[in-house]
This record gives structure tokens, C-alpha cells and sequence, in this order.
């Protein structure tokens, strides 16, 4: 499929350390900067189905704050309990401080 | 409990083994009642402690600040306890200080009736502060160490074993599981930790008791155990003679990780004083081929919230959760088990048998979760609860969420007061109702009790029988 031609967000939006949810067509997405790179997961935690947005980025962990559950954004894991199933990670490409989701 | 200890022959205290035992150079510390950051900090300083556990401690108390008390089970009872009322860490010698008047009357005709030798009493009233059993922990470690099984206190591991406990703390329940797993996370203190290595199989029960000082004293302990591959324990605590305690509020945390094929047996029988909310969270991680058992008993306390919990998340994982339920005049008992099927031909099975008596009330939550992909998984959930007069209640309500249409789901569920005719047949057999009652209650968790050891077994049955009198603290 044809690369995304929308910026879902600019870079400047979201500081090193923090999180910021889009929308990308269907998708709830949460894109996270760890360290100056941006990571995109689906913002529904696969424990109670519910935002992750209001969770802590803590390094590359982002915890849930209904349960703490805490998943890997690079990759999806689900790190600790309660949650088991990873998270769904979606291609992000950075181009001139826009950030778009490739699918 | 007293009877397997001097069965061990003791041994010189002669090796300066001091492995779980507190620093004798501490000094009497009662923290202020609440919470504050402060104490939290001052917990971990005067434990002691290296950087990630106070980070761990801070970040805890910061969640269990923001999250409310929970809007479900006995709110009413819940709504009794003051947060702010509470002293959330006592330090040993202050303890030693009670003396024998003071310990409740009820709770020493107790251990009159359940023959509790004079040493055990003292302990169990916090009274004494080290139990004898200082003497048999000596040689108990002596095998374990040859073993290459770690068993010590939490506070000793954080110290002594930091890469194990960093790698696996907090990874079954994260501190913001809950609201009382962040107060636990923050303020913890005692515990136990297990590691038994590949393949040793430990033959004797580990117990609680082995390690127990008055630190220790039950009301924030943090339990982590680690079983490796192929490895099999079976771990004990409580007993079954009351435990009284001035903290109104126990709140634990038990994590139990069994990798592929190993077994874990976590037994307790809790029977805290009746003045104790006793709010607990139990979860257990079983891996491929691996079984995990909790058999759970629970007598004492004003209110119990415990929900043993076991994730099934490797393929042919066997998982089964035992619990029994007491609960008497003013009591109630909200306990369950929740298992979660997340990997194929995975097996549970849970019992759960109550008694209310005298207006207690029991309730049984549980939760049964096959995931989608956990082909071949098979459960099985079994409740009973008995009713013995009509001051008092049972509530079941059990949970089933089922995504994997390849599975075999058992549920029944039984509500009964105990029969007329098997009353009548006992006592036309020359028993007083009482002791046809006793027998009946007792063989109703005949169950749970046999598969305690002995010495527990014989004591439960004393206790369920002098509570059925009703003329128990």
C-alpha cells in the first residue's frame, strides 16, 4: 500500500520522554520518542483494551496506568504481567521534522 | 508446626551464618502514622538499601498516591479503614516490647485448646522476639546451601542476589497492578525469596517460619520465587493458631515464576486476628509443561481480598488452585482464584469450598480466561459454599471468558446447609450436634486439609471444629 501522505504529527509535538496519540485512518495510535527516536504502537493495551496514553514512558518502556502493565514500544512485548500479548507497532518514517505511519 | 521442629536434632549455632537474620545493631523505629514520601525514603535508608529499590520504592508510592481504593467488593468494610491511621513501618525491638497481658484473652484460650506449646505462643503473639526455630533454620540451611537453592528474607536478597531479584521483581505484578500492590511495593518489608536451581528437587517443605522475625511480622511482605527448569518446591507459611498483630492492615505480595517443567506447591493458612483487613494480590507465572499449586486457606481476619492467581503461558502448563474459607461472626472471606489460559493444552482446575457461620458472610470471585490460540485447554471450576444458620451469606461469582472455541470449559457450583439426615445419622451414632457438625464442616475440607502435612492438618481440624462452636477469637 501507497505510504502514507498525511503527517500524523511534527516532531517538535513530542519532547524525548514523552508520548502523544494520533489517529491514522482506523488506528489509535501512540507514537513514543525514546531518546530522540519515535516509535509508534497502537494505543489499546492488550490487558484491558483500554489507552495507554496516560502511561509513563520510562527509556523504552511504556507503562499502562490502569494496571501497570509495561510493553517494549520498539518491539510490542509485553514485558510484565498482566498483560501477555504484544502490542501491534506500526513503521514510522521521519521526513523534515513530520512524522508519518507507513504501512 | 512445633512438632516437625523438634523432630530436627539442633546444631551449634557455632558457624557466624547470619544469612536472613536482621542486623542486631538496629534500634527501635516506629514511623509516624500516613504515608509520605519521606518514610518511604527513610524505610529504604534505614534498610539500607542500593539505589534501584529505593527508585523502586519512590515510583511505587507515587502510584499508589494517584489511584483510588477500589470501587468493588466490600466497599463498606474497605470504607473502615483510615489510610491515614496506620503506621506503615515498625522496626523489630519495638515489637519484643509487648508483654504477655496485653495478648487478647480469646487468643489465649486458643492456644489452649489447640495445645500450642508455651515458646510457639509467645512467638505467635509477638511477644518473644525470635522463635526457637533460629536452631533448626542452622541446619535447614546447611542442606539448602549444599543444594545450591537460595532461601533467605527479601530484605537479604535485594542485598545479596541483585541481578535475580532486578530481573524478575515486579514482573508478574507490577506495582501499578493494584492499589495495595503499589502500597506493598513501597513499603515492603520481610519476605521471602526462593531460587532453586535447574533440576534440584527440594524434598522438604521450605517454610515461612524458618525465617520469620518480628520485622517479618506479616504486614507488607514481598515474596518472590523462582523455580529453574525442571525444579519442584513446595513452600509453606502461616498456621493455623490465631495471629495477632496491632496493624490493622496486612497487604502482601507473592510472585511464584515456574519455568519449563519445574513445580511450585505455595500453600498458607491464614489466620489473622479478627481486627486485620488482610488484602492480598498472589500470581503465579507457569511456563511450558511447568504446574503451579496454590492451596489456600483462609480462617482469620475482619476482611480477606485474595485472589491466587496462576498465567498459563507455556504449552501443556498444569495449573490448580485449592482454597477453603472460614468465616465467622463479623468476618468476611472475598476469595477466589483467576487462571488464564494463554498457551495450548494448558490444564486448570480450582476448588473452592466455604463455610459462614455465626452472620460471616464468604464470597467467591473467580476468573477463567482462555485466550484465542490456547487450543486444547481444559478447566475446571468447582464451588460449594455452606451455609450454617441463616445469620449468615455466600456470594459466588465466578467469571468465565472464553475466546478460544477449542477448549473445554467445567463449571458447578453448590449453595447447601448441612443435612438434616446426615446430622441425624451422626448423632443417632451417639455424637452431640456439635461434634456432628465439627465432623461434617471438617469433612467437607477434607479436601484442603489433606493435602497439608500432618501437623497442620491435625490443628486445622481443631481450629474449624472450636469455630464452629463459635467459642474461638
Amino acid at each position: 500500500m501507497a505510504n502514507s501522505a498525511t503527517a500524523v504529527a511534527r516532531l517538535h509535538e513530542i519532547a524525548p520522554g514523552t508520548t502523544l496519540r494520533v489517529v491514522a485512518g482506523e488506528d489509535e495510535i501512540l507514537l513514543c520518542n525514546v531518546d530522540g527516536t519515535i516509535y509508534a504502537i497502537e494505543d489499546i493495551c492488550t490487558h484491558d483494551g483500554a489507552p495507554l496514553d496516560q502511561g509513563e514512558l520510562e527509556g523504552c518502556r511504556i507503562v499502562c496506568p490502569r494496571h501497570g502493565a509495561n510493553f517494549d514500544v520498539r518491539t510490542g512485548e509485553a514485558l510484565t504481567l498482566p498483560a501477555i500479548l504484544p502490542l501491534p507497532t506500526f513503521a514510522v518514517r521521519v521526513e523534515d521534522e513530520a512524522i508519518y505511519i507507513d504501512r | 508446626m512445633a512438632t516437625v521442629l523438634k523432630k530436627i536434632a539442633p546444631q551449634t549455632v557455632a558457624d557466624d551464618y547470619r544469612h536472613g537474620f536482621h542486623d542486631p545493631e538496629n534500634y527501635v523505629f516506629k514511623s509516624a502514622k500516613g504515608l509520605t514520601r519521606e518514610i518511604v525514603e527513610r524505610i529504604s535508608e534505614m534498610k539500607d538499601e542500593p539505589d534501584w529499590m529505593r527508585a523502586f520504592r519512590l515510583k511505587a508510592y507515587e502510584i499508589f498516591q494517584a489511584k483510588p481504593m477500589p470501587a468493588w467488593g466490600d466497599t463498606k468494610l474497605l470504607s473502615e479503614i483510615d489510610l491515614s491511621d496506620i503506621h506503615y513501618f515498625v522496626r523489630s525491638t519495638e515489637e519484643t516490647e509487648r508483654s504477655w497481658d496485653d495478648v487478647p484473652a480469646d487468643i489465649k484460650r486458643t492456644f489452649d485448646r489447640l495445645g500450642i506449646p508455651e515458646a510457639e505462643r509467645k512467638f505467635l503473639s509477638g511477644v518473644s522476639a525470635q522463635y526457637e526455630s533460629e536452631v533448626v533454620y542452622h541446619s535447614v540451611r546447611k542442606d539448602l546451601d549444599e543444594m545450591g537453592v537460595i532461601f533467605c528474607d527479601m530484605d537479604t536478597a535485594v542485598k545479596e542476589h541483585p541481578a535475580i531479584v532486578q530481573k524478575y521483581l515486579a514482573t508478574v505484578i507490577p506495582p501499578g497492578d493494584n492499589k495495595f500492590a503499589s502500597l506493598n511495593s513501597a513499603v515492603w518489608s520481610g519476605g521471602s525469596f526462593v531460587y532453586i536451581p535447574k533440576g534440584v528437587e527440594v524434598k522438604m517443605p521450605l517454610q515461612a517460619y524458618f525465617r520469620i522475625n518480628t520485622e517479618n511480622m506479616g504486614q507488607f511482605e514481598r515474596t518472590l520465587i523462582i523455580a529453574g527448569e525442571g525444579s519442584k518446591v513446595h513452600y509453606i507459611e502461616g498456621c493455623t493458631a490465631p495471629k495477632f498483630s496491632s496493624n490493622s492492615l496486612h497487604s502482601a505480595v507473592v510472585e511464584l515464576i515456574a519455568m519449563e517443567g519445574s513445580s511450585i506447591r505455595y500453600t498458607t493458612i491464614q489466620n489473622w486476628y479478627r481486627n486485620i483487613f488482610n488484602l492480598v494480590t498472589k500470581r503465579a507465572v507457569a511456563y511450558k509443561n511447568a504446574t503451579v499449586e496454590w492451596v489456600d486457606g483462609n480462617i482469620g481476619s475482619r476482611l480477606t481480598m485474595k485472589y491466587p492467581a496462576i498465567y498459563l503461558m507455556g504449552e501443556g502448563a498444569r495449573g490448580e488452585i485449592l482454597s477453603m474459607a472460614f468465616a465467622g461472626e463479623g468476618q468476611h472471606q472475598d476469595a477466589g482464584a483467576k487462571v488464564i489460559h494463554a498457551a495450548p493444552n494448558t490444564t486448570s482446575m480450582v476448588t473452592n469450598k466455604s463455610v459462614s457461620a455465626h452472620g460471616g458472610k464468604t464470597t467467591y470471585r473467580g476468573l477463567v480466561e482462555i485466550f484465542p490460540g490456547a487450543v486444547g485447554a481444559k478447566t475446571r471450576v468447582r464451588c460449594d459454599a455452606l451455609i450454617m444458620d441463616e445469620e449468615s451469606a455466600s456470594d459466588t461469582k465466578p467469571t468465565m471468558k472464553i475466546h478460544e472455541q477449542r477448549s473445554t470449559v467445567e463449571h458447578e457450583a453448590s449453595v447447601s446447609k448441612i443435612g438434616e439426615e446426615q446430622l441425624f445419622y451422626a448423632m443417632s451414632r451417639g455424637l452431640s450436634e456439635a461434634d456432628a457438625t465439627a465432623m461434617i464442616v471438617n469433612g467437607f475440607f477434607d479436601f484442603f486439609v489433606k493435602e497439608l502435612p500432618m501437623e497442620y492438618a491435625v490443628e486445622l481440624n481443631r481450629l474449624v471444629k472450636m469455630e464452629m462452636e463459635g467459642a474461638v477469637g
